[in-house]
């Protein structure tokens, strides 16, 4: 019975190609949102890890980890270090590493911190950030760099560098100090890969003399080594990251610092965040997916329409197999074969075509886009989802596969 | 006795009612049936295929009781027992000649062992209808009618089943053709195992049948 199914297919094989590219290239769509999606959830989820809590300006938690973590948007304001020592004071915070962002490399953005941010923030869960080459800065004409920043622009450990100041690429050079990469970190497929990491101390140098945006005052003819070391340590700084001693306090920790009257801060908990940023960017998922059902739908029903429409066209060869002793079955179950091939066909063109489109642009998303999804030829969820469309399809088909025996049961032979 | 028929007869939705003479078939026989249009032929073909129930009346086929099989007892009767040719269109366009010819074995067991070698026995049958193994090869597209209705009268006859029922085979046929056609359809069947019914109008091919059975109105 397959052999004759496929060969009646054969027959129709313009129609049928039709409705199979339409079926693959809706599964493929479905599969590749997917994966996508999932590449992009779980680089949210692991972008952060360690941080029990962000300190910043008082506003939006969205818009602080948006910045902070992600490196997306401009920070609105500032907070001052003073207010950090205060808060650090509470017995129930454990650590802190302060961030200062604002300037930027070639459009990467650069992101000033001390050394414990290499050691206290992780990601994916409880990674700790490595270093593929060199170390972590120590003096202040050293920088770190992200192993995508390092890739796309070809530096290496030693490879000088300037710094412009603010994070466009109409920025202002500070071509007046350069830094030097003293180390690469390994890939970590998320926002840190596209970042520059340079100590708070060489981020404040390269603002000495800077008043209303520009340069006032070189440091070319200044020796830097001669600077008293607490005239470098900060005023102001973008965001803290906060670690506690025992998660138990953390609501507690957090409310004290939003309470905090000194000046305007907050802390919000990076879960609670990432989960508010993720459900915005899951609605437009969602849109996505239910446009894709529905082309799915579409091409299952014109596969049904392309079936029903042959049916006329076809009832001689039904009528030649009657005559042969075929059951109205056996002619019903001909049409699901024809359709079970057709949906099955699809879905392998569909998993062949997305390891494809895959393998063509898993460097592409990563270093466009920061997402990282995974070379495989299919997962068990994305299984189960091809399944019920092949199902979907199947149960379609009855409606064909129903008349087919209906038609014969009723119908004698006849010229 | 290869077919018995009792008392039949067929009520049509539109309420018309038709009764059929009774008919008793041996191995060998040929038979003509005649009748108008609208006489009731193809109802009686149907009938005798196992492919509309029987109303009334019976049929016996082989020893196989009609009234007491299945739906699906008489599909699979039908395919190890009876050989159809029709009027015209007797073949699937998809497949070839050969390919059309070796479908009759598909639904039956029955018929696939009476086949030792199908090359062969196609080849055969082939041969004693006058066609070449080119024309096996092609679509029925690329064929005349006559040689399509002589594939689908190899198609009836693989397998030796019992009976073969021809529903006008030669309407399509010019009279040259007809007599050529009926006469390599009658001389193909197994004198010992095998009896044929054709229903025709045409009364020019009366000689060549044993009997006449008039179904209707007389011609």
């Amino acid at each position: 019975m397959i052999s004759l199914a496929l060969a009646s297919m054969r027959a129709r094989l313009f129609p049928i190609i039709l409705v199979i590219l339409a079926l693959t290239s809706s599964m493929a769509l479905l599969l590749a949102v997917d994966r996508i999606k999932v590449a992009t959830q779980n680089g949210f989820n692991q972008s952060l890890s360690g941080v029990d809590l962000v300190l910043g300006p008082r506003g939006s938690g969205i818009e602080l980890m948006l910045y902070t973590v992600f490196h997306l948007g401009k920070p609105t304001n500032n907070i001052t270090t003073e207010t950090l020592k205060d808060i650090t004071q509470n017995p129930k915070i454990d650590w802190a590493v302060p961030v200062a962002l604002g300037d930027s490399h070639r459009g990467y953005r650069v992101v000033s911190t001390t050394h414990e941010y290499f050691e206290r923030i992780k990601f994916a869960g409880d990674q700790p950030l490595q270093f593929r080459d060199g170390v972590a800065f120590r003096e202040l004409n050293q920088v770190v760099i992200g192993s995508a920043v390092a890739d796309a622009l070809g530096y290496t450990v030693g490879t000088p560098m300037f710094v412009t100041h603010g994070s466009g690429s109409l920025g202002e050079l500070h071509d007046d100090f350069a830094f030097n990469v003293s180390g690469i970190l390994a890939p970590t497929g998320t926002p840190t890969d596209q970042a520059i990491f340079v100590s708070l101390e060489g981020y404040e140098l390269i603002h000495l003399g800077w008043t209303n945006g520009s340069q006032a005052i070189s440091l070319k003819n200044i020796d830097v080594q001669q600077i008293p070391k607490e005239r470098l340590y900060p005023k102001t700084i973008t965001a803290a990251y906060l670690g506690l001693s025992s998660k138990l306090g953390l609501f507690q920790v957090a409310r004290s610092i939003n309470e905090y009257s000194e000046e305007a801060v907050s802390a919000i908990i990076p879960g609670v965040a990432l989960a508010e940023l993720w459900s915005i960017v899951g609605s437009v998922d969602s849109v996505f997916k239910l446009l894709n059902w529905l082309i799915i739908g579409i091409s299952i029903i014109a596969m049904m329409t392309m079936t029903m429409t042959a049916l006329e066209s076809r009832t001689r060869e039904m009528t030649i197999l009657r005559a042969l002793g075929a059951t109205p079955l056996h002619l019903s179950s001909m049409i699901l074969t024809e359709i079970a091939l057709i949906s099955g066909f699809s879905v392998l063109l569909a998993i062949g075509l997305v390891r494809v489109l895959t393998w063509v642009s898993v460097d592409l998303l990563s270093e466009w886009a920061g997402i990282r999804i995974e070379l495989i030829w299919i997962t068990t969820n994305e299984l189960l989802i091809l399944g019920l469309i092949v199902l979907a399809g199947l149960i379609a088909s009855l409606i064909p596969a129903g008349m087919v025996y209906k038609r014969s049961l009723h119908r004698g032979f006849s010229n | 006795m290869i077919l018995d028929t009792q008392e039949l007869t067929y009520h049509y939705a539109s309420g018309k009612t038709l009764s059929f003479p009774d008919l008793q078939l041996y191995a060998g026989e040929k038979i003509l049936i005649v009748g108008p249009s609208g006489s009731g032929k193809s109802t009686f073909l149907n009938l005798l295929s196992g492919v509309l129930p029987i109303q009334t009346g019976n049929i016996k086929l082989n020893a196989h009781d009609y009234a007491t099989q299945t739906r699906q007892q008489l599909d699979q009767l039908r395919a190890d027992c009876i050989g159809i040719i029709f009027q015209s269109l007797n073949l699937i366009p998809y497949l070839t000649g050969f390919e059309n010819a070796a479908l009759s074995l598909q639904f039956s067991k029955e018929r696939r062992a009476q086949v030792t070698d199908i090359n062969t026995s196609i080849g055969q049958l082939a041969e004693g209808l006058g066609l070449t193994s080119d024309i096996l090869a092609k679509q029925p597209k690329a064929m005349s009618i006559g040689q399509q209705q002589r594939i689908a009268v190899i198609r009836a006859m693989l397998g030796k089943p019992a009976l073969i029922l021809a529903d006008e085979p030669t309407s399509a046929l010019d009279p040259i053709a007809t007599e050529q056609f009926m006469t390599e359809l009658t001389q193909s069947i197994d004198p010992t195992e095998q009896a044929v019914i054709v229903v025709s109008h045409n009364p020019a091919l009366i000689p060549l049948f044993d009997r006449v059975v008039q179904i209707g109105e007389s011609i």
